[in-house]
């Protein structure tokens, strides 16, 4: 599986980690990099022979040098993070420069119920110690097990039980630096019982002139009766390849609402949201969003794991792919025999807006029990020429009418955001990169 | 239905009617899968040297090739060399009438109520009957062949009509398709030709009976239909096997070529022996279908009940390269006792204008697994292609699985594609309203899923209708509630 293009990163991989063998960190992290270690050189680089990568090709990618260090000199500033809020937006800005926790640019998390700290520095903690890498499967995951092995920091956020986080914690990712980067940021996030939290995690583009290609792993625990509404606004810089593996694990009568929204620019994003729903009464709801523009790639896998009766899922994927964009959606929901009771609902819907777009669907539904509901739906199209001869005819000028479709179309997904700022965030994206369009065939 | 699920458990199912097996003397080829047996096949069949060479072609391929690993279900070891590849009744040769043929063979096809005598005339069907590996009689030939039809066994066809079979032969199915076709390749024994002149309407159904005799035999049956420009043909296929505690093979390859404005109408009910409840014995039914719209305008249509086999596992295909073609795909498999089911089809759009239309229904009972898999390509030259797929599962029982694994692409923004799935179980308030009028749980089950499968039933032609109703309500009887 390993070709020769990206030999020398994997052989610059084995040496990184021989070298990081000699300074043991934490006994059982260690050994949990071990078992990865050992799991990455079986499977190597996911080639398009791997069902799960089969459209999404990694090796050009990965075919760059590559450095692991952090550049020493960065000149990021507090007032050059300023840009990357969202306006009107009350939060605690969390700031991960290059992948490492940086408090000093970060906001002081008042609310004692919340804790917010670098991972590396919470190994010895008991939450730590019980959750970690217990989501995620290193024999199915190319990314996560090298992730794994090699992960330096991250993020490490808990909340007690009966916690309300009254601002939403946003997370800002910068990259800075002017040789190639290949960056492994690890998160785990632990929501106790009763908590209500609202996530927000921005990658956004940066002055940076270099490569960048992240592989983060975030693993998400809710508690029982836990909320948890968590954003991905996804607008990475040209030459970023971004692979974002989510594990969620749910207990009973949680609910988890995933906004997922990816914006033209990153060379390639793929998001791997893997949602287990670990309990009873559970009610988990993903939407997404993919504006793929020229040449870029967007991958979105998502698996919804039903494991007890009563549970709700609900899926909606919509995707917009101009000039020579690639989207590619794999949507999987598995019913268990145990999960009786079961409602399951997906759906993506593709609007082509170019001759050259290309998009590859793959919804799935794996069913093994009898007493459920369970349905899917996909389509791929472009507008409705009626419908743009109507807008036409009153008046409104092709660019108008076109943009005011699409952004009809993209609605059924915005219109699920709860906060305001955030909806109007998304919105202006959608439009700035829909001016970017030119022609329109 | 909670209370009857019980009773209906212990309700032990119908017995597999065409469990029979016939003592005809048999002519065998040795055992084993080598050069040898191909070329004593070859030589059996008084084979022309390009048919041997692309037999050996085949045969290199599959030496070469490894087994599939991305299917649904975990694929048996199965022994290559223990399975006899050549199976045919003895004193075949050169027969005239029906009456020379062995009394035994008649009374066999007699049972399995297929009109091979001439006097059912009514029946309105002409049959190409094949028996372990070798076509044994097709009637009404003479018929048809003033309509200049061409419908006989392939061997006869490649003494006759060598161009014919030579220029379409692997056309649409390559010796490197895939395992199962390269193993067909090389060893297939017989099948069926047939060959529709331009602007023909073929009068009658053409139709294949395939029946499995011997012991520890595959078969490997090779069916080629062309259909010239502006003509039209039914074809119809059926399938039976002995109970066996043994599995047993059949990897079949069916090509289909449709020139400019013709039709081919390709249906078939499967019912090879499933195995027993615990799973035991059954046929591995892996066949290659594909089919290809070469001329403008043309349509392929396959129709296909699946009740029987161990595990069925084909994708009738159809490739749309002529402008403005059509093809469609009608599916109800089910699945109960141990039985495994994936299929599906592939629609490749190449052509412009063309239309693809897939309705697949699928019911799992009893530790049944069902998948549907399919692929719908939309390639860069076919605009304003369209497609519409529907696959839905039915689940009875809460210990079977159904699975969905659709493909998706799209390279043209002028194609417009819509899929949509569902899964559910027959509802308990229909089986009440049933009972309620006095209708028993066992035939409102029935009626329900024939009521389900009507779009996919409606599409058989008559007579094939009646029989796949009733093999639905046989094949559910004592495994559902």
């Amino acid at each position: 599986m390993i070709t020769e293009i990206n030999n020398s990163l994997y052989d610059q991989f084995i040496a990184d980690f021989e070298e990081r063998a000699a300074r043991i960190e934490n006994e059982s992290v260690y050994s949990l990099r071990k078992k990865a270690m050992e799991q990455f050189k079986l499977l190597g680089f996911p080639s398009t022979k791997v069902e799960d990568w089969k459209y999404t090709n990694v090796m050009p990618f990965l075919s760059a040098d590559f450095t692991f260090k952090q550049p020493v000199n960065t000149n990021t500033t507090e007032v050059g993070i300023q840009q990357f809020r969202i306006a009107a937006l009350e939060c605690y800005q969390i700031v991960l420069l290059n992948g490492e926790y940086q408090p000093q640019l970060s906001d002081e998390i008042v609310n004692k119920n919340i804790s917010v700290t670098s991972l590396k520095e919470s190994y010895q903690e008991e939450t730590f110690q019980k959750n970690f890498g217990q989501q995620l499967n290193l024999n199915k995951h190319h990314f996560g097990a090298l992730n794994t092995a090699f992960f330096k920091d991250g993020l490490f956020i808990t909340t007690k039980d009966n916690a309300v986080a009254e601002k939403p914690l946003h997370i800002i990712y910068l990259f800075d630096s002017d040789a190639n980067l290949f960056i492994q940021p690890r998160h785990l996030f632990v929501f106790g019982k009763n908590s209500n939290t609202t996530l927000i995690e921005t990658y956004v583009a940066a002055n940076v002139n270099s490569k960048v290609f992240i592989n983060s792993v975030s693993e998400i625990t809710m508690g029982e009766n836990a909320s948890l509404h968590h954003y991905n606004i996804q607008t990475p810089h040209d030459g970023t390849v971004l692979i974002n593996h989510t594990e969620v694990n749910q207990k009973d009568s949680s609910c988890y609402n995933n906004y997922c929204t990816s914006f033209p620019g990153a060379d390639l994003i793929r998001n791997n949201l893997n949602v287990a729903l670990e309990g009873e009464n559970i009610g988990s709801h993903l939407y997404g969003l993919y504006l793929v523009a020229d040449k870029q790639l967007i991958d979105n896998h998502t698996l919804v794991d039903h494991r007890k009766p009563h549970c709700q899922s609900n899926e909606l994927y919509k995707g917009v792919m101009k000039e020579n964009a690639l989207g590619v959606f794999n949507g999987k929901v598995l019913v268990r025999k145990d999960a009786q009771k079961t409602n399951a609902f997906q759906q993506n819907n593709n609007l082509m807006l170019s001759s050259s777009a290309v998009i590859e669907s793959k919804p799935q539904l794996e069913i093994f029990a009898d007493d459920v509901k369970c349905s899917h739906g996909s389509t791929v199209g472009r507008f409705n020429e009626d419908a743009l001869f109507y807008l036409r005819s009153r008046g409104i000028s092709e660019e108008q009418a076109i943009a005011l479709l699409i952004n009809a179309f993209v609605f059924d997904v915005t219109e699920k955001i709860p906060i305001p700022a955030i909806q109007l965030h998304i919105n202006k994206l959608i439009e700035q990169s829909l001016n970017e369009l030119e022609t329109v065939s | 239905m909670g209370v009857d699920i019980e009773v209906l458990k212990n309700v032990s199912g119908e017995e597999y009617k065409y469990g029979f097996s016939t003592d005809i003397e048999m002519d065998m080829a040795p055992i084993g899968l080598n050069e040898e047996t191909v070329r004593f096949i070859s030589q059996k069949k008084n084979e022309p040297e390009w048919l041997l060479e692309w037999r050996l072609k085949g045969l290199n391929q599959f030496f070469q090739s490894n087994k599939p690993t991305w299917q649904n279900f975990e694929l048996p070891d199965i022994d290559f060399q223990k399975i006899f590849y050549y199976a045919a009744p003895r004193n075949k040769s050169n027969l005239n009438s029906l009456d020379e043929v062995d009394p035994e063979l008649l009374i066999t096809f007699e049972k399995l109520g297929i009109p091979l005598t001439e006097q059912k005339l009514l029946a309105g069907v002409a049959v190409d009957a094949v028996f372990d590996s070798v076509s044994v009689v097709t009637t009404f030939k003479e018929k048809l062949n003033e309509m200049g039809i061409i419908f006989c066994s392939f061997g006869e066809a490649v003494q006759e009509y060598p161009e014919l079979v030579k220029k379409y032969l692997g056309s649409v199915v390559p010796y490197t398709d895939n395992f199962y076709a390269s193993l067909n390749a090389a060893v297939f024994s017989d099948g069926s030709f047939a060959y529709i002149p331009k602007g023909v309407r073929c009068p009658m159904e053409l139709s294949t009976y395939f029946r499995i005799n011997a012991e520890n035999t595959g078969q490997f049956e090779r069916t080629l239909i062309i259909a010239d420009e502006g003509s039209y043909v039914s074809y119809l296929e059926g399938c039976t096997a002995p109970k066996r505690d043994e599995n047993q093979l059949h990897a079949a390859v069916v090509e289909l070529v449709a020139l400019d404005n013709a039709e081919i109408k390709y249906s078939t009910v499967q019912n090879w022996y499933p195995g027993d409840k615990d799973g035991n014995g059954g046929i591995y039914n892996f066949v290659t279908k594909r089919g290809i719209c070469k001329g403008i305008n043309s349509k392929i249509s396959w129709t296909q009940v699946e009740t029987g086999s161990a595990i069925t596992w084909k994708y009738p295909s159809v490739i749309l390269k002529g402008d403005n073609s059509t093809g469609e795909f009608y599916s109800v498999a089910l699945t109960r006792n141990k039985q495994i089911a994936d299929t599906g089809t592939k629609m490749i759009h190449l052509g412009k204008n063309t239309r693809s239309r897939i309705i697949s229904k699928g019911i799992s009972a009893g530790h049944g697994n069902n998948s549907y898999r399919g692929l719908v390509s939309v390639s860069k030259g076919a605009d304003n292609s369209r497609n519409f797929t529907q696959c839905d599962s039915l689940l009875i029982g809460d210990e079977c699985g159904a699975h969905t694994f659709p493909y998706i692409e799209s390279k043209n923004n002028t194609a417009i594609l819509e899929h949509e799935a569902t899964t559910s179980k027959i509802g308990e308030d229909q089986i009440f309203y049933l009972n309620q009028r006095g209708i028993d749980t066992e035939q409102a089950v029935a009626l329900i899923v024939n009521g389900y499968a009507r779009e996919v039933l409606n599409q058989l032609p008559m007579e094939f209708a009646v029989e796949a109703q009733k093999l639905l309500a046989i094949s559910l009887e004592g495994s559902v509630g």
